[in-house]
């Protein structure tokens, strides 16, 4: 999972970067709103955290801007304004939650999983098959075996897994996966899934990920058709 | 008035009680008409009574040859009445009659009494009755009196002799019935009127009160609307230019004012939160994901620093706030004495040196000698503290900042100009809000708070100094204080 910070403030910008990196998102920050817009517009992210005071574009121009290009990112609003007006004068322009500073580094994260939560599931855990994977502990089991894995490998199997019967081009992988200062070399990619691949066989879900021959790779809830 | 009356008045509604102010106002006036009119046709009433009894009296003196003046005694006086109606008998048949007739009908009472007011001779009309007495009158006298149970008009003339002694009165009277009636009927009239005349004039007041404060009820209306979140409301101006269009534009001068002033007060509430939130968050957050995992000892380090750092910078800014707020509710009062301003100007310069250099920046100084002025030196370093390091804040490294102090007709005027970013000329008077910077990201990159110039402002009107500033974007900033000099406590040192 990816996400785009737009935030001026750079000690906010930093904690919340490194909190949720060791939370296994991949996270790219933009220091004003405008680089943070064309960031957003260049790239897919799956998620948006943006403060509502920032230079060039404010934040709300930002979210407005996002939707007016058809775009359907969460986007959470986190600014120190906390009227009542505020509040529904932010949710208006776009954004999907909103959160007041200061807040608990706890409860962005939960806020951020509510975004990616299973419309169909009332828990938070993603699964394929036999094998069920939780967001929130970063636990992974094939039926009640727990396989470890390091976070790329968690967040590369979280990103296929969610998107599940669906082919993940290498590049849409590249981008949900790591963060903007990654040279897309998709062969990273090849070398994660062998790595992936070899934790599932070694627990029963050897053929879980399929390769698509020069596109990229697919989870098929079904299995190996 | 008694207390529930004055309680009574004072919750009357306007209207009412002008249409009451009113209404007292015309009933007394109207009252003094009515007794006025009324007295004055009672008067012309019995004057013409009272010529027509004078001409009865001079009549009878006529018919029997004698005058009050000279009285001979009661004997000339015997059969008055018949002698009187004799005299009449005389004229001619068809005059008597009316005369007859009208005696009948305005029949005239004449008597005659002794000084003591023994009944000597009286009219037949008079019948059994006897007219009333007044004693000791030494002229002829009017008045009304009661007879037979019916009001009568009656003068009494004295008779006196030769002499000049009273002999006795003569009394003659006439009914009074008609003119009475008359009289009180205007009476009755009168009375009645005057309540049927107030009542339509309350009500007719009223309503035009109604009508003419109808102004103040939209001034009320709009008041009462009037909240925290709908400050914009305005009262509608009436069409005439009087003194309700004045209240009423009065009045919305004033929401605007508050409306700004709330505004500036949220505003700045906003800003304030802002800032204090923004590094309190910062640190929160840096430890909250600090603690979610063992770390290594270099991580924790730095980590720690940063929260430092942000948490010197908060308190800097909850000082500077409480600063302003006690400048701003006035509870500092400056301490003004006689200052020298080389030695401080100096003193200052010297402790920004260092920041100044480390950004590679110069400060050059130009002083005239003996600057004194009056002000608070404590003050007066802190405005230049803020103004020099603002200037530092806003230049790059190469440029310089200028400090130039010299007398000009009075007044001592210090500039201090660098040669940084600049500030747009729209927003030039804007800078000295709380928490206002050019650049609105608000960015602390700076270092800066934004109270600094609000601080200086502050300051200087407490001691009366003038601030301004001119600004080209790119070029530079030039802040000018203007200050009354001041007498130097020491003698000026002449160079020999």
């Amino acid at each position: 999972m990816r996400l785009l910070i737009i935030e001026d403030e750079p000690g906010i910008a930093g904690f919340l970067k490194d909190g949720l990196e060791e939370e296994y998102f991949a996270v790219d920050v933009a220091y004003d709103g405008k680089s943070g817009l064309d960031l957003a517009l260049t790239n897919e992210y799956d998620l948006l955290i943006v403060d509502w005071m920032i230079p060039a574009i404010s934040g709300i121009e930002v979210c407005r801007q996002i939707r007016k290009a058809g775009s359907l990112v969460p986007i959470l609003f986190l600014t120190a304004k906390d009227t009542l007006e505020d509040v529904v004068f932010g949710l208006d322009a776009g954004a999907n939650d909103y959160i007041k500073k200061p807040f608990e580094f706890e409860e962005l994260l939960a806020r951020i999983r509510v975004q990616f939560r299973n419309k169909d599931r009332a828990d938070d855990s993603l699964s394929a098959g036999s094998l069920t994977i939780n967001p929130v502990t970063h636990q992974v089991f094939a039926g009640s075996t727990e396989i470890t894995l390091t976070p790329k490998e968690f967040a590369l199997l979280e990103y296929l897994i969610r998107n599940k019967d669906r082919v993940c081009t290498r590049s849409r992988i590249i981008e949900h996966v790591w963060d903007i200062h990654f040279d897309s070399d998709t062969s990273v990619i090849d070398v994660y899934i062998t790595f992936l691949r070899r934790k599932l066989e070694a627990a029963g879900c050897g053929n879980l990920i399929q390769t698509i021959r020069g596109v990229g790779y697919i989870v098929r809830e079904t299995g190996m058709v | 008035m008694k207390p529930s009356a004055l309680k009574g008045l004072s919750v009357m509604s306007l209207r009412n009680r002008i249409a009451l102010y009113y209404t007292i106002a015309t009933g007394f006036l109207i009252g003094i008409v009515f007794t006025t009119i009324f007295f004055m046709v009672e008067k012309i009433v019995y004057k013409q009574f009272d010529d027509q009894i004078k001409k009865e009296i001079s009549e009878i003196f006529d018919d029997s040859d004698i005058s009050p003046n000279n009285f001979q005694g009661f004997d000339s006086f015997r059969d008055i009445d018949a002698e009187h109606n004799d005299e009449k008998g005389d004229h001619q048949h068809e005059e008597e009659k009316h005369k007859k007739k009208k005696l009948k009908l305005d029949p005239e009472f004449i008597q005659l009494v002794n000084s003591n007011g023994e009944v000597i001779n009286k009219s037949a009309s008079l019948s059994w009755c006897v007219l009333a007495f007044q004693p000791n009158q030494s002229g002829t006298n009017y008045f009304n009196s009661n007879f037979g149970g019916s009001m009568v008009r009656q003068a009494q003339v004295p008779l006196t002799n030769a002499d000049g002694k009273n002999e006795g009165y003569l009394i003659v009277a006439v009914p009074l019935k008609n003119a009475l009636i008359v009289l009180h009927d205007l009476k009755d009239i009168f009375l009645f009127s005057f309540p049927v005349i107030l009542l339509p004039l309350f009500l007719l007041t009223r309503s035009i009160a109604i009508k003419s404060i109808s102004p103040i009820e939209k001034v009320i209306a709009t008041a009462e609307r009037m909240s925290q979140s709908n400050l914009d409301q305005r009262i509608p101006l009436p069409f005439h230019h009087d003194e309700l269009y004045r209240l009423a534009s009065t009045i919305n001068a004033l929401f605007g004012r508050m409306q700004d002033a709330f505004q500036r007060e949220k505003h700045f509430t906003a800003d304030a939160s802002h800032e204090l939130k923004t590094p309190l968050a910062v640190v929160k957050g840096t430890l909250e994901v600090l603690i979610r995992k063992p770390r290594e000892r270099e991580h924790y380090e730095t980590r720690i620093q940063f929260c430092l750092k942000e948490l010197n910078r908060m308190a800097r800014l909850i000082d500077q706030l409480l600063m302003l707020a006690r400048y701003e509710s006035n509870k500092m009062t400056p301490h003004i004495v006689v200052t020298a301003l080389s030695p401080l100007v100096e003193n200052v310069v010297e402790r920004m040196i260092p920041t100044a250099q480390a950004k590679g920046i110069a400060i050059t100084v130009n002083q005239e000698n003996n600057a004194h002025i009056s002000a608070d030196p404590g003050m007066l370093d802190m405005i230049f503290e803020n103004i020099i390091s603002n200037a530092i804040k806003y230049s790059s490294s190469g440029s310089s900042i200028a400090i130039e102090v010299k007398h000009d007709e009075g007044n001592v005027i210090c500039s201090i100009s660098d040669q940084g970013i600049g500030v747009p000329a729209e927003k030039l008077n804007a800078i000295f809000d709380r928490f206002y910077r050019v650049d609105e990201s608000r960015s602390s990159s700076t270092g800066g708070l934004g109270l600094g110039l609000s601080i200086v402002k502050k300051l200087a009107d407490l001691q009366q100094i003038r601030v301004s500033v001119n600004s080209v974007p790119d070029t530079g900033t030039t802040f000018t204080l203007t200050c009354q000099t001041a007498e130097s406590p020491y003698p000026i040192e002449l160079p020999c």
